[in-house]
């Protein structure tokens, strides 16, 4: 089959509306900035990853990974960039038909490893939704990172991530999905137990996708 | 003499018209008597009339005869030989009526008179109707002219069957449930309505055939509606809002003071461009919603109204398959007049 047969079967298979569409995939495009321990360190970049959620009667699962190329920003002091994979995941309960309890993980692994903090941490929060339109969703999410763990060391007490997320059904079972998301961390470390010093870490991530609703 | 002759040419004007249509193919005698009845020749019509009465007529020209000598009788003020001929008019044709916007009012008070005094049993008639045996009557009515006994009764295949008995006069009614004396209908076939009524000696019968045929009785087909009910459509177009724009405003701008609120001071202000570009299409898409057609949605309370009403159908149904259950038991009775050959 030709590339170009192939390419006509997917988008037709696309544009077919899916009777009772539970789960989506899809590649996503992603803008990120990220900043640690002060001001003066602060990268930005982009990236590629995708995204897949499911849902069944109440609970609904979100997954999305995204490999970032960040390079240091404007006026930033550094002077290399890095490049990290983030994973969030989250299982989500709805409580009403507009609210749901979640929970998940995020991780973020930076390489090289030592360019930046690679961090890994549960979710838990809340989310709030609404179908604004036929096929169009809004979504607003604040969770709580516990229990941070850091490559680096330290600890966080307060870690929070805040989230927007839109979801527009574009023809049949494509849509369209554009999410952000910011989280800050007053990670605090003890070097050389000299005493602990603020090492706060801060970032926002924009992703862009297609979505195909199976 | 000149009131008198007054009198005598209206009844004459308005008599002639009724009288004048019989005549072809009548007795010699009698048809002169109607042509002096025309010429306004009293005298004459007496005695001719009543010569053609001695002589051989058939029952219309005897009937016609009486009438003749009824009118001049009326015409020439004497009412009690008027009334003595339009006995013998509807003794032979008891069924004769005469108009009153045609006759003159004394010739009609006459034959009004000579009603009351002769017992007829008149204006048999019998409605064509039809009905489920046992539930339906078939409505016989007559006049009876006189204060009598009178009997009805059917007589045909299924034998004799008393309608009703009593003491009437005037306009009758009578409800006959055409069944027998167990309740069950009367057979199908012709039948004939008799009748009759006793004053003393005197007795008068009225007959009408009738036809009774029996049929299956129609079963009641299915509804799948109610009347004056309808099925409500279960969803609803919300009418067009400020409220997607509005929703996608409130979650973006949550974002936004989210953000600002937990940006740290001293890693500075951070880069708006992923929260622009997300934010952005969201307040788009909540503009573009709000110009769009609402999606239609769930109406709760016509739901539950469609579902009241197709259990209301689900029970009348159950009712007329019972109801039908019964109505293939049942026998429609079809009862008909036959028409009579009424004699000329």
């Amino acid at each position: 089959m030709s590339r170009a047969a192939l390419g006509a079967l997917l988008l037709a298979l696309a544009l077919r509306p899916a009777a009772g569409q539970l789960v989506t995939v899809g590649p996503q495009f992603a803008l990120a900035d990220y900043r640690e321990v002060a001001s003066g360190l602060r990268y930005r970049g982009s990236g590629f990853g995708g995204s897949l959620w499911a849902r069944r009667d109440r609970l609904s699962v979100e997954a999305a990974v995204v490999r970032l190329s960040l390079d240091p920003a404007d006026g930033s002091a550094a002077t290399t960039g890095f490049t990290a994979t983030q994973v969030d995941a989250w299982v989500a309960y709805d409580v009403a038909a507009y609210a749901s309890v979640e929970v998940g993980v995020l991780h973020r692994s930076a390489d090289p490893e030592f360019d930046a903090q690679s961090v890994g941490a549960v979710r838990v929060g809340a989310r709030s939704f609404y179908e604004i339109g036929p096929g169009a969703t809004v979504v607003f999410r604040a969770n709580y990172l516990a229990a941070p763990k850091f490559s680096g060391g330290g600890r966080a007490a307060i870690s929070l991530d805040l989230g927007l997320g839109l979801d527009i059904r574009l023809a049949g079972r494509l849509h369209g999905t554009a999410t952000y998301a910011f989280n800050r961390m007053n990670r605090k470390t003890n070097p050389g137990g000299t005493g602990e010093i603020d090492a706060p870490i801060q970032a926002s991530l924009a992703r862009v996708g297609l979505a195909l609703g199976l | 003499m000149a009131r008198y002759l007054g009198a005598v040419v209206c009844f004459a004007g308005l008599a002639v018209p009724a009288l004048g249509a019989a005549q072809a193919g009548q007795n010699a005698t009698l048809r002169r008597a109607q042509q002096a009845y025309d010429n306004l020749e009293y005298r004459q019509v007496l005695t001719l009339a009543r010569a053609a009465l001695r002589e051989r007529l058939t029952g219309a020209e005897r009937a016609r005869a009486y009438e003749l000598l009824g009118f001049t009788y009326g015409a020439m003020d004497s009412i009690l030989k008027a009334v003595d001929a339009f006995k013998q008019l509807v003794l032979i044709d008891p069924e004769r009526q005469l108009d009153p916007n045609r006759v003159s009012p004394k010739a009609y008070s006459a034959f009004d008179v000579a009603l009351r005094q002769v017992l007829l049993v008149r204006q048999l008639r019998v409605d064509s109707v039809s009905f489920v045996g046992g539930q339906g009557a078939v409505p016989v009515r007559f006049t009876v002219t006189q204060p009598a006994r009178v009997v009805a009764r059917a007589i045909g295949t299924g034998g004799t069957v008393v309608i009703d008995s009593g003491a009437w006069n005037g306009q009758v009614n009578l409800r006959w449930p055409a069944r027998l004396a167990g309740g069950d209908p009367v057979p199908p076939g012709t039948y004939t309505l008799v009748v009759d009524a006793r004053l003393g000696q005197n007795t008068f019968s009225a007959s009408q055939p009738i036809r009774v045929s029996h049929g299956r009785v129609d079963t009641v087909p299915s509804v799948t509606s109610l009347p004056g009910y309808q099925f409500l459509p279960e969803t609803e177009i919300p009418p067009q809002s400020w409220r997607p724009v509005g929703l996608a405003f409130l979650y973006t701008g949550g974002a936004l003071v989210g953000t600002l609120g937990l940006e740290s001071s001293s890693l500075g202000s951070g880069s708006k461009r992923e929260l622009g570009l997300v934010g952005g299409a969201a307040l788009v898409t909540g503009f573009v919603m709000m110009l769009r057609k609402p999606a239609p949605r769930p109406a709760a309370a016509n739901i539950l109204y469609n579902r009241l009403l197709r259990d209301q159908i689900a029970r009348r149904n159950q009712d007329i398959a019972r109801e039908n259950v019964a109505r293939r038991q049942q026998v429609q009775v079809t009862v008909a007049p036959v028409p009579q050959v009424t004699p000329k």
